[in-house]
């Protein structure tokens, strides 16, 4: 996790006291374990690499080993949030396309997943609420409708937020085929606020669009991937084949030792003894800008 | 390399235009032929004009102005060239040579032979309410008048006596081509080709979602009227001065506001309405409006990536070059009108988008004060609060971001910047705070919406009135 100030294990006790004489006091604290969390694929050839333990990875925050837990990636139930673009653009066959890879998602995921669903176009909408049943979100695929113009930058945000909102493990799947027309926040806003979250985004944009680098930079920042799309044809596959590596990945975990609380922080992920291609985050915002 | 002039609305124009006798616009076309020889169909053709300018009612889609609608731009082409010349022989009943100049290549000679030459001054006669004088008395010019001619000559005639000189087609024919092009009357359906023959030009692109969706040839409604306005000769005035007649300032004001506000721009027009009123605040407000449209992403990225036909270019800049002019625009507006809020809101959102915080705060902090519209205040706040951000001064910015959001509760992008402000300051709740109010917006919601995607068409807001009121003159209850 970027952000120091979020925990995943927050532990408040409350101590209740109470006098024979029935004075009430109620003192009360809490504890708070800050924690970061690094979301990691390990690869060798292209196949992912797994039943790797804690003592395997190595991580370096700003150029300091950090002491790792580790949470196996089976453990965690996914959140995944859908941020689809519904605009003009999309309509007709193409929007017909992303909802069957929406439902693909869907109906890949397990008992204890939930999933969201934001759309947008000039408006963004939080179409379907992060749920375990996912009726909700099938009805927003039913429903989405292609018009109007495109608020990609708006709708990641969104999209991204509902992935903070729930202290699981979040997956943001970006779809867009056309260029930003009507955005409210700068694409260096979210990129920054990107940087301060746990939520690992994916990229799936036609080549034609023009807003390749954003999500490019998107992905890159969060530790996902960015697919150009040649068709929404294999729009289905591609999500899947998102969701398949992200199933795949580890989710380090470790409390930040000997490094500033604040600013930049660049973080190293190795795996120890042996070769592999280790694609994390490059680091996280912590503090205020 | 034809010259070819941005106007969009989400449509896109390309417009290569010439001129006839009259001060040169833009654009450059090679012509092969020096002359052009008119046959008796056109005459014929500019005789149906003149009647429909006479008995089209200003406003209404009828039956004078759907005809006209439906001429073909070779037809329009030819409409061009003959009025100018019918516009010359009223006020010069010896003429008989004309010439067309295209751009900044030498006159195209246009020969009426001797019958066209008689009829069109007849015609010259009628438009102009001058049957009675000695030269339309003389010779083949005082042959009889059908009905509708005769009409023509008498409201003219009534309107010089009333003082407005010759004007009274002027301004009807201004109308009827203005009622066109308004009216959606106008044929859009054919390709985009190269030209044949002489006269303005309009290849027009549909923009749709950041990209370009087609291409035409766009009918030259609104370049006919332009010209012919430019023939107006105030009262007391020996020579054509547009400048100096109030119907044709409020004529530029209210069709330029009418593009804007059906996101239809004509970069051409508003530069000629600079040209004929350089120091008026209105125009220049909706020349600065205009530029800074063609600094959006849509546009922007849309002809980027627009395929135009072979010979066009586009004149049209980067975002920022588009700011700059932008800038100039409104500063000039506010140098002559200094109370132009709107004019303070547009220049500090413009400064803002130049990364000019501080000059921008400024001028929005003079639009807050003194606007009252609540979807201008709304702006207002909204773009304040981005510079009181960028200069780091985040209580200012949040207090703007909800006054934004107070006055409209249901528009997404304050709950936007809010929350981005409060996750930026290391406030994770109050960034799931201000998205919940987001999320809390449904998409059937009748009353959902946010300003911000009017904002580039705000500015023409009465566009319509103003036109409406630029018509009252002429309807036929008024009709001298």
């Amino acid at each position: 996790m970027s952000d120091p100030s979020r925990t995943i294990l927050a532990l408040s006790v409350g101590v209740l006291v109470m006098s024979a004489a029935g004075s009430a006091q109620t003192p009360s604290f809490s504890v708070r374990v800050e924690s970061v969390r690094v979301d990691v694929l390990v690869a060798d050839g292209g196949r992912a690499i797994l039943g790797l333990q804690p003592d395997d990875f190595e991580v370096l925050d700003n150029g300091v080993p950090q002491h790792v837990d580790l949470l196996s990636f089976d453990q965690i139930p996914l959140n995944v949030i859908l941020a689809l673009d519904v605009s003009n653009s999309v309509a007709g066959e193409r929007l017909q396309q992303l909802r069957d890879a929406g439902r693909g998602i869907l109906d890949a995921l397990g008992k204890d997943d939930q999933a969201a669903v934001v759309t947008f176009s000039h408006a963004v909408t939080l179409a379907a609420p992060l749920a375990k049943n996912l009726a909700a979100a099938r009805s927003a695929l039913t429903a989405a409708d292609g018009v109007g113009e495109t608020s990609l930058v708006d709708g990641v945000y969104a999209g991204m937020m509902i992935g903070e909102s729930d202290a699981g493990r979040a997956l943001l799947i970006v779809f867009s085929d056309g260029l930003d027309t009507t955005s409210w926040l700068t694409e260096t806003a979210v990129l920054e606020t990107a940087k301060r979250s746990d939520v690992v985004a994916y990229g799936a944009a036609i080549t034609t669009s023009g807003n390749a680098s954003f999500l490019r930079e998107l992905s890159s920042f969060t530790g996902g991937t960015h697919y150009k799309v040649e068709s929404t044809r294999d729009l289905r596959g591609t999500f899947l084949k998102i969701l398949d590596e992200f199933r795949h990945r580890y989710l380090l975990s470790y409390s930040p030792a000997g490094v500033s609380k604040d600013g930049w922080h660049r973080l190293d992920v190795r795996v120890k003894n042996r070769r592999a291609t280790v694609k994390a985050r490059p680091g996280y915002l912590a503090g205020p800008s | 390399m034809r010259c070819a002039v941005l106007a969009a609305g989400l449509t896109v124009l390309f417009a290569q235009v010439g001129s006839a006798q009259y001060p040169v616009r833009s654009g450059q076309l090679l012509r092969p032929s020096r002359e052009i020889v008119v046959g008796a169909e056109r005459v014929v053709r500019l005789e149906r004009w003149l009647l429909a300018v006479e008995s089209h009612e200003p406003g209404a889609p009828d039956e004078p102005a759907t005809t006209i609608g439906s001429w073909s731009n070779a037809d329009l082409q030819a409409l061009w060239v003959d009025a100018g010349s019918l516009l010359v022989l009223m006020r010069d009943l010896k003429r008989a040579t004309f010439s067309v100049r295209v751009g900044a290549q030498r006159p195209v000679g246009v020969v009426y032979p001797w019958a066209q030459l008689r009829r069109l001054k007849v015609l010259a006669c009628a438009a102009a309410g001058i049957t009675d004088d000695p030269q339309c008395l003389s010779g083949r010019a005082a042959e009889p008048l059908d009905p509708g001619l005769a009409a023509l000559a008498r409201h003219s005639a009534a309107t010089r006596k009333a003082g407005d000189d010759d004007n009274y087609v002027i301004r009807r024919a201004a109308l009827l081509h203005t009622d066109i092009a308004t009216m959606r009357l106008a044929r859009t359906t054919e390709p985009a080709a190269s030209p044949s023959l002489v006269g303005p030009e309009r290849v027009r692109v549909a923009l749709s979602d950041g990209r370009d969706l087609d291409v035409v040839m766009a009918a030259i409604h609104w370049e006919i009227a332009a010209m012919i306005l430019d023939h107006v000769r105030p009262k007391g005035a020996s020579r054509p001065n547009p400048a100096g007649d109030d119907m044709v300032r409020r004529w530029y004001r209210a069709t330029s506001a009418w593009m804007q506000l059906n996101e239809d721009h004509d970069t051409l027009h508003l530069t000629r309405g600079r040209e004929i009123f350089p120091t008026d605040p209105e125009i220049l407000f909706l020349s600065g409006c205009q530029r800074e449209t063609y600094a959006s992403p849509g546009i922007q990225n849309a002809i980027r990536t627009a395929v135009v036909p072979i010979g066009y270019s586009i004149d049209l800049g980067s975002a920022h070059a588009e700011l700059r002019r932008a800038e100039t625009f409104f500063r000039g507006a506010i140098a002559r009108a200094p109370d132009h809020a709107e004019a303070h809101l547009r220049l500090g959102r413009v400064l803002g988008l130049l990364e000019r915080h501080a000059e921008a705060a400024g001028q929005l902090r003079i639009a807050a004060a003194s606007l009252t519209d609540p979807q201008l205040q709304y702006y207002a706040h909204l773009f304040l609060g981005v510079e009181e951000e960028a200069l780091r001064q985040y209580e200012a910015a949040r207090d703007e971001y909800t006054r934004a959001a107070e006055l409209y509760p249901r528009a997404q992008s304050p709950w936007l910047a809010l929350s981005q402000l409060a996750r930026r300051n290391g406030d994770r709740a109050g960034a799931l705070r201000a998205m919940d109010r987001l999320y809390a917006l449904t998409a059937d919601d009748p009353d959902r919406g946010d300003p911000l995607w009017m904002y580039h068409t705000t500015q023409a807001r009465g566009a319509d009135e103003r036109l409406d009121e630029l018509r009252r003159p002429f309807l036929a209850a008024t009709r001298p």
